[in-house]
């Protein structure tokens, strides 16, 4: 008897792991932005290496990590 | 050779009528051979059955492997991004894989409580520094959530053990009852199984996850208004700050590491030291949901919100008993799932309506000048002070 089962299951029946999104909100003009997590990120960390779209501020902090929801499609 | 055919197909056809219908012979006797089988043999369906089952098992068994092998890629993986280069981390992965923690002598109960807290806390603390030697080059908060890497991956391999040693064990016995209990519950533990993969990827990131929630609230409340802060017990931090002239004191897991700290031993510690009893300890926690409930649903209640093995909500809840100090709890419901992987927007958007009904239990409950402590309950990853 074998200990290990023998049938093959490919990975094609898994589940995709979500991704989350980084919100940033600009510390100069308040205005909220969000990009993919980068590691390193952390919800309250202030970040100096990213330019706020609207306004070029050069510090912002994250203010949410989360994955959105999915919108159902009518 | 025509001829030879149509004779046949004559013997075959009832309609001939020359008494000499092989193909119903044939079939009499196919129907004899198996009602002898199962006369002879009662217990042939069951094996059959048992057959069917333990195939099924297998395939299961199977991808339950493949998640755990995955989990352990993982985690070599990471650790070989933090570690001293040209290292091989596989042997010590697996060794760690299998680190155990022996539960206390229930047979009295006197003290119970205590020694479990010994043991676990000496667990976790040898469990962490072992991690801590594979990547010496990490901070500290990085080797908390890379030791929450490891625990996920200790969990899947028990999982995987324990059905495993079932199905093999039902197999050697042909114990059909045997086989049919772990069949039933094992679409339960591929999800759960499911949710460890998920889980891992979040962790090996630093992503922040569901039950992530308690402590979400916290740290948005004390966003900006925190005065002072200090560690009170190990990984568990207070942060004094003041709300509408009332004094609110909040205890957390200290972030952006995989911790949840020690809230119960914070609080405990904490009210002893105060001058003034609070008026009000409030938990907030995630929550189980119920299939079919909503998730990021939140619900108000009275006790100490904190899963675990039951440490902390003792000590808090002997604390507000001695001292009769009401106790409030919020609760964030979540799947199992959603609880140990990266945070969902519902979940995320529930901690900002906690928030603003904590802010305002704080302003119903206590008056100018009086103390409350609030304890965001969770683990921290991904969630920084």
């Amino acid at each position: 008897m074998s200990s290990e089962p023998t049938i093959f299951i490919g990975p094609k029946t898994r589940e995709k792991i979500p991704e989350p999104l980084t919100f940033l909100k600009c510390l100069s003009c308040g205005v909220e932005n969000s990009r993919p997590f980068k590691e390193g990120d952390y919800v309250l960390k202030v970040v100096n290496s990213e330019k706020c779209p609207k306004c070029g501020g050069a510090q912002s902090k994250i203010v949410n990590i989360y994955v959105p929801q999915k919108k159902e499609s009518k | 050779m025509m001829e030879m055919v149509s004779e046949f197909l004559a013997l075959l056809n009832p309609a001939t009528g020359t008494g000499e219908n092989l193909l119903s012979f044939i079939l009499s006797l196919v129907w004899i051979v198996f009602l002898m089988v199962f006369f002879l043999y009662p217990s042939f369906g069951q094996r059959m059955q048992l057959g069917y089952m333990l195939r099924d098992l297998e395939r299961k068994l199977q991808k339950l492997k493949s998640i755990k092998d995955e989990i352990q890629t993982i985690t070599v993986d990471t650790v070989k991004r933090e570690g001293p280069p040209q290292s091989d981390f596989s042997k010590e992965v697996e060794r760690l894989s299998e680190f155990f923690i022996i539960q206390p002598e229930s047979m009295d109960p006197y003290g119970l409580v205590y020694k479990l807290e010994h043991i676990l806390e000496t667990g976790e603390s040898v469990y962490e520094s072992e991690v801590a030697k594979l990547v010496p080059n990490a901070s500290e908060a990085r080797v908390k959530t890379l030791t929450n890497l490891f625990e996920i991956l200790r969990g899947i391999n028990t999982l995987y053990r324990v059905v495993r040693h079932y199905y093999l064990l039902g197999k050697k016995t042909s114990n059909i009852y045997l086989v049919l209990q772990i069949q039933m519950i094992l679409p339960q533990l591929i999800e759960i199984a499911e949710s460890y993969r998920q889980a891992a990827s979040a962790f090996s990131k630093g992503q922040p996850i569901g039950d992530g929630v308690g402590v979400l609230v916290v740290a948005k409340l004390a966003d900006g208004l925190e005065k002072t802060r200090y560690e009170i017990a190990k990984d568990t931090i207070v942060q004094e700050l003041e709300l509408e002239k009332r004094r609110v004191y909040i205890v957390r897991a200290q972030g952006p590491g995989g911790t949840v700290g020690r809230p119960g031993e914070a609080v405990k510690r904490l009210v002893e030291s105060l001058s003034e009893q609070p008026k009000l300890i409030v938990t907030i926690d995630a929550a189980l949901k119920l299939e079919g409930e909503e998730t990021g649903k939140i619900a108000e209640g009275v006790g100490v919100a904190i899963g675990g093995p039951g440490v902390d909500k003792y000590k808090i809840e002997e604390l507000a008993k001695s001292r009769n100090i009401p106790l409030h709890a919020f609760v964030i419901f979540q799947s199992i799932t959603e609880a140990i992987t990266p945070m969902r927007e519902s979940i995320a958007k529930a901690a900002d309506v906690v928030l603003e009904k904590v802010r305002k239990v704080i302003l119903e409950k206590a008056r100018e000048g009086e103390v409350v402590v609030i304890a965001g309950i969770g683990n921290t990853v991904g969630v920084g002070v």
